[in-house]
């Protein structure tokens, strides 16, 4: 049965457009990842890289997106790591905290740098061929 | 014989004479420090001053000013461990340590480093000496310029674009 003014096919694409819409909203996820690397003396001494589910809900403002490719079967660990310098890059976008302490004793220096990414919550989507990674503010 | 010795004896004294009133003493205040220049002709003294004037000049701070950006560049440096597997994971990890070093090193020229001494002293003698710096930063939208690995030792040079609306409370 046609609509009276004979629209159809104008509000079907509306409901598909926004059914769509609801379904990408709803598939992606909240993850918090952090990122921590220390070096002593000018060496690497030790780093550490932690992703895990978001269990509340985190804030909706997001930065600029970074988008991978999905070779890992939407393990994000695994992605991530694969591009590890790409999603540095984007890190330092964010913000590093950097701490350095050098202790110099008897004219002898010891020194331990540590690099920081805080523990921030990302919202992530998983297509067929690309993985979407947002900062949440 | 007396008057050779008369006429040598004047000869030494009006050199000596000559050396002193051709003595100048050059002060020049281009820094709040003191700088007292002791110069003998007047070619010394104006190559005296102009060396100062480019000191002076080089040692001018960049000051942050609205409408005007500040570019701070740095060399950091890493070393590759040496039991690594590859030459590949040698330049990795060095280069992550270059990169935590030039961090360092930013903070150090935007903030500020804490320094913290101790020197014990017994029998007029140091027995022990420690020094203590610290930096803690927050550094955001730092790049990567270049990088050099050679002979195990990385080099980044990073740099950081600061400008007065960063600074400026909200």
């Amino acid at each position: 049965m046609r609509s009276r003014n004979g629209d159809r096919p104008f509000i079907r694409s509306i409901c598909t457009t926004i059914i769509v819409s609801s379904l990408s909203f709803l598939n992606a996820q909240e993850y918090l990842i952090s990122y921590r690397y220390v070096a002593k003396n000018a060496l690497s001494y030790n780093e550490s890289f932690h992703v895990s589910h978001a269990m509340t809900q985190c804030g909706s403002q997001s930065y600029e997106p970074l988008i991978l490719e999905n070779t890992d079967n939407n393990n994000l660990k695994a992605t991530l790591l694969k591009n590890f310098d790409l999603f540095f890059d984007y890190a330092k976008k964010l913000g590093l905290h950097v701490r350095h302490e050098e202790h110099t004793l008897n004219h002898q220096s010891s020194a331990f740098t540590t690099l920081t990414l805080k523990t921030t919550c990302f919202k992530v989507e998983f297509n067929d061929s690309f993985v979407i990674i947002q900062a949440l503010k | 014989m007396k008057h050779s010795l008369l006429l040598a004896a004047l000869l030494t004294a009006s050199t000596i004479y000559a050396q002193e009133g051709e003595t100048a003493t050059t002060t020049l205040v281009p820094t709040p420090s003191h700088i007292v220049i002791e110069c003998k002709s007047q070619e010394c003294v104006q190559q005296a001053q102009e060396t100062l004037k480019s000191n002076a000049k080089a040692s001018e701070e960049e000051v942050l000013a609205p409408n005007k950006e500040v570019r701070i560049s740095v060399v950091g440096q890493g070393v590759a461990p040496m039991n690594t597997i590859s030459p590949a994971q040698a330049y990795a990890l060095a280069k992550r340590a270059a990169v935590a070093d030039a961090y360092r090193l930013i903070a150090e020229k935007v903030k500020g480093v804490r320094v913290d001494g101790q020197d014990l002293i017994q029998n007029m003698m140091v027995k022990r000496s420690s020094i203590r710096t610290s930096v803690d930063a927050m550094i955001r939208d730092a790049n990567i310029v270049e990088t050099i690995f050679k002979e195990g030792l990385c080099e980044v040079e990073m740099e950081i674009v600061l400008s007065y609306a960063q600074f400026v409370q909200q």
